[in-house]
């Protein structure tokens, strides 16, 4: 076991800290939030050719075929800037999701494009009864004709909806208990979209299919592999948001230490008032928690146990949700009332916390889906070194 | 990063269970779970020459004192796997603290004297650094130690000194000179606990046992020979005892082991006519405390591997202390909570080693598991209290 960066990921690490640091700034990053596309298409371009929408995507389709250990370290410093962009939906979800497809044309087509920046894909799979991603109960559905199919349904709650150019969309199959997930379009006849903004800045859709024809090459794939590939994809994506929470807790402690050394009150800074730093070691010891438990869901990626993965994912969630929600609150907390302003980072890391909660199953979704099989007594709890 | 297990270490993993099999029994696999403080003696010093036959005993040390050179996760399979076998709690005192203060700054002389026996479990050690006013503020302690001659006369009181009463030797912090930085006249100490003069008195604790002393030291003699390294360099060892503990503080091996206990208490304990085990509540709290035992396991890990961070270590060292301490506090908690109203009976030491006489009332799972509850309110307060742990973070971490 070893815990050291390779070269390559310390590069990669290094120069996504100088990205925040130089180009993303809080200032740009207030500034994108209030573009109505609600991302920097700018910003999107130099992403692609620092190759991080490459980095999720295997070799054999233009991607440079990162591991999940190498997409966490990119993430962190990203979070500590608090991007906007889509890295998650698109260069992670969306193209785990095409990964998934068994037609390889179909894979390098698509794939290639995420990687050179050209396409932003969003995951069109939430309905109005359902609560979270993870839930494959859907009414949107697929009919059969003549040279493909025929979509209709509503999608609802689309995070970055408006800014893609081509929908993951997910429908029964009719006549069959089928679950299918069709490429299509977002300019398609047959499909509205109502646009609004979310909390963090991005800008989701609520999307309307009323007839809208694809081909039969649309469908990337049906039956088991749907659901198999949405839950590895939606894992994926957590992992990624793990890390990226994990950066903006780091970024809060910074912000809010700098500010207790120069705030001074009753004649002293407020550094030096012990229940102040009780506060902010209660945050270090969940910022680092959070750390630990991101590792063990990276070991549990490699292991070939679904459910020791699954639960293992999941326990990261829970920690790094409650974590950065904590971290995030007693940020603004410290800082008194100059946290609750808008033009103060420390209240958009809470905003992010919020999101990153409620994105791919909120705490409590996944502290049940972390303690599947905790009553069978013959199955050991396994921990760090039985992954 | 490589965050798994190699075929070695699985070799090695089954070696340390076959071993165990073959070596530990029923009674002293029952003895040592039921949770009493002190856990029984003759079991622990029966364990301790055991392992020393294998070369197991003092895993960690270097190879020439006796070690094994093990890696970190071999290490962490050993303790990890020992404690899920019901072995016996080795000693702390001297495989974990002084042995290597010894092996690293005391005289050959000490290291053939006292090495051995440590090694061998023939020597227990008793630790006197706390005082009636010296307890999270150590810098602060009386007991003197004067020069008369080729000894030193040792006078003063200690406090919370674990399981006094077994030990025959004892690792004591005093001070040899009034120096105007209350560390720097500290010095350490062997002291020989059947001196004339050394009085153990146990302290009767909220657990129902003695598992700790006041230790009274009038007028007792030491030889000089018996300070160890340099007069008033103590504050450096005890940093280097206590930096060598940053992991163990965490007491991850036994949080495993009391997620097992929890569950096992719960799927035999009815709610409704149904096992506890599987009511939602229940589950959840479970749960919850599961994934927090998984990430310190990792933060352990990591801190075992000295792994990348932009914080100091010792930061989070510190982390696994407070986690470590409250965890254990909170596992006990909900192992009581499932126990429910049979928690309330209280068992003494002979009738919680006892054979289990099939009393479907009384089941066997019962005994121990609230005396260990009262004993863990000390573990957050014993090695650094948790609000000086919070201290040490805001300086390290933040620079405060």
């Amino acid at each position: 076991m070893n815990f050291s960066l390779t070269d390559e990921q310390r590069m990669l690490v290094e120069s996504a800290e100088r990205y925040g640091r130089d180009k993303y700034t809080f200032e740009e990053r207030r500034h994108i939030g209030s573009n109505p596309e609600g991302f920097s298409r700018q910003h999107w371009n130099q992403f692609a050719e620092m190759g991080w929408l490459a980095l999720a995507i295997p070799e054999s389709c233009g991607g440079l075929g990162g591991t999940a250990t190498d997409i966490a370290m990119l993430m962190e410093p990203l979070g500590s800037a608090l991007i906007i962009e889509p890295v998650v939906d698109t260069a992670i979800l969306a193209a785990s999701l095409i990964g998934a497809s068994p037609d390889p044309a179909q894979r390098e087509q698509w794939l290639g494009r995420i990687a050179t920046g050209e396409l932003i894909v969003a995951l069109a799979h939430q309905e109005q009864a359902s609560r979270n991603e993870y839930d494959f109960q859907v009414r949107t559905s697929a009919t059969r004709t003549a040279d493909g199919w025929s979509l209709s349904g509503q999608k609802h709650r689309v995070f970055h909806g408006a800014a893609a150019s081509v929908l993951l969309v997910s429908a029964h199959l009719e006549g069959t208990a089928d679950l299918g997930l069709f490429i299509v379009d977002s300019h398609s006849a047959g499909l509205s979209s109502e646009h609004y903004e979310l909390i963090d800045g991005s800008r989701g859709a609520d999307i309307r299919l009323n007839g809208v024809q694809v081909p039969a090459t649309a469908l990337l794939m049906n039956g088991g592999l749907t659901e198999q590939a949405l839950e590895q994809a939606l894992d994926q994506a957590i992992l990624a948001g793990c890390s990226a929470a994990i950066g903006s807790m780091e970024a809060v402690m910074a912000m809010t230490a700098d500010y207790l050394k120069t705030r001074v009150q009753y004649g002293k800074p407020l550094a030096q008032f012990q229940a102040l730093q009780h506060r902010m070691a209660e945050m270090f010891v969940e910022t680092d928690q959070s750390r630990a438990i991101l590792h063990s869901a990276l070991a549990a990626v490699e292991s070939t146990d679904a459910g020791g993965r699954q639960a293992a994912i999941s326990a990261a969630k829970y920690q790094i949700s409650k974590a950065a929600y904590f971290v995030a609150s007693q940020g603004i907390q410290l800082h008194g009332g100059i946290g609750t302003t808008e033009e103060y980072a420390v209240g958009h890391h809470y905003k992010m916390a919020v999101m990153f909660d409620q994105r791919f199953g909120d705490a409590s979704f996944h502290l049940d889906r972390s303690s599947l099989g905790i009553d069978q007594l013959d199955q050991p709890l396994k921990g760090a070194l039985y992954a | 990063m490589e965050l798994y297990m190699t075929a070695e270490d699985e070799a090695f993993r089954d070696e340390v269970r076959a071993f165990l099999r073959e070596n530990l029994n029923e009674d002293v696999i029952r003895r040592s779970n039921t949770g009493m403080h002190p856990p029984n003696e003759d079991d622990r010093r029966w364990w301790n020459r055991m392992l020393a036959e294998k070369g197991w005993a003092a895993s960690h040390w270097p190879a020439e004192y006796g070690g094994t050179g093990w890696s970190h996760v071999q290490h962490h399979i050993f303790e990890l796997e020992c404690r899920l076998a019901g072995a016996p709690e080795l000693r702390w005192q001297g495989l974990r603290l002084i042995g290597p203060v010894l092996y690293t700054f005391g005289s050959e002389a000490q290291k053939s004297r006292y090495l051995p026996p440590i090694l061998k479990g023939e020597e227990m050690w008793a630790q006197g650094f706390s005082e009636p006013g010296a307890g999270s503020d150590l810098a602060s302690l009386k007991t003197s130690a004067v020069i008369d001659g080729d000894d030193y006369i040792i006078n003063g009181q200690k406090l919370w000194t674990t399981e006094g009463q077994y030990c025959e030797q004892g690792f004591f912090l005093v001070r040899t000179e009034n120096s105007d930085r209350p560390q720097k006249g500290i010095s350490m100490i062997i002291i020989d606990m059947k001196s004339p003069g050394v009085t153990v008195r146990q302290i009767p604790m909220i657990n129902g046992e003695g598992s700790t002393c006041e230790v009274f030291l009038d007028n007792v003699r030491v030889p000089r020979e018996n300070l160890i390294g340099e007069p008033g360099s103590a504050w450096v060892y005890a940093k280097f005892l206590l930096s060598n503990e940053r992991t163990s503080s965490a007491d991850i091996h036994k949080a495993r082991a009391d997620l097992e206990r929890i569950r096992n208490i719960a799927a035999h304990e009815l709610k409704d006519g149904k096992p506890l085990l599987g009511d939602a509540g229940f589950r959840r709290k479970l749960a919850a405390l599961r994934i927090e035992v998984d990430a310190l396991e990792w933060s352990v890990l990591r801190v075992m591997h000295e792994a990348p961070s932009r914080h100091p270590i010792s930061a989070c060292a510190s982390v696994l202390k407070i986690r470590g301490s409250s965890l254990q506090q909170k596992l006990t908690e909900l192992m009581v909570e499932a126990l429910g109203q049979r928690s309330l009976r209280v068992y003494r030491r002979d009738e919680a080693y006892a054979q289990p006489d099939g009393n479907p009332l009384w089941p066997a799972y019962t005994p121990g598991v609230t005396a260990d509850l009262m004993y863990l309110r000390s573990c957050t307060i014993y090695g650094g209290a948790m609000e000086v742990q919070k201290n040490i973070i805001a300086k390290l971490a933040f620079g405060f």
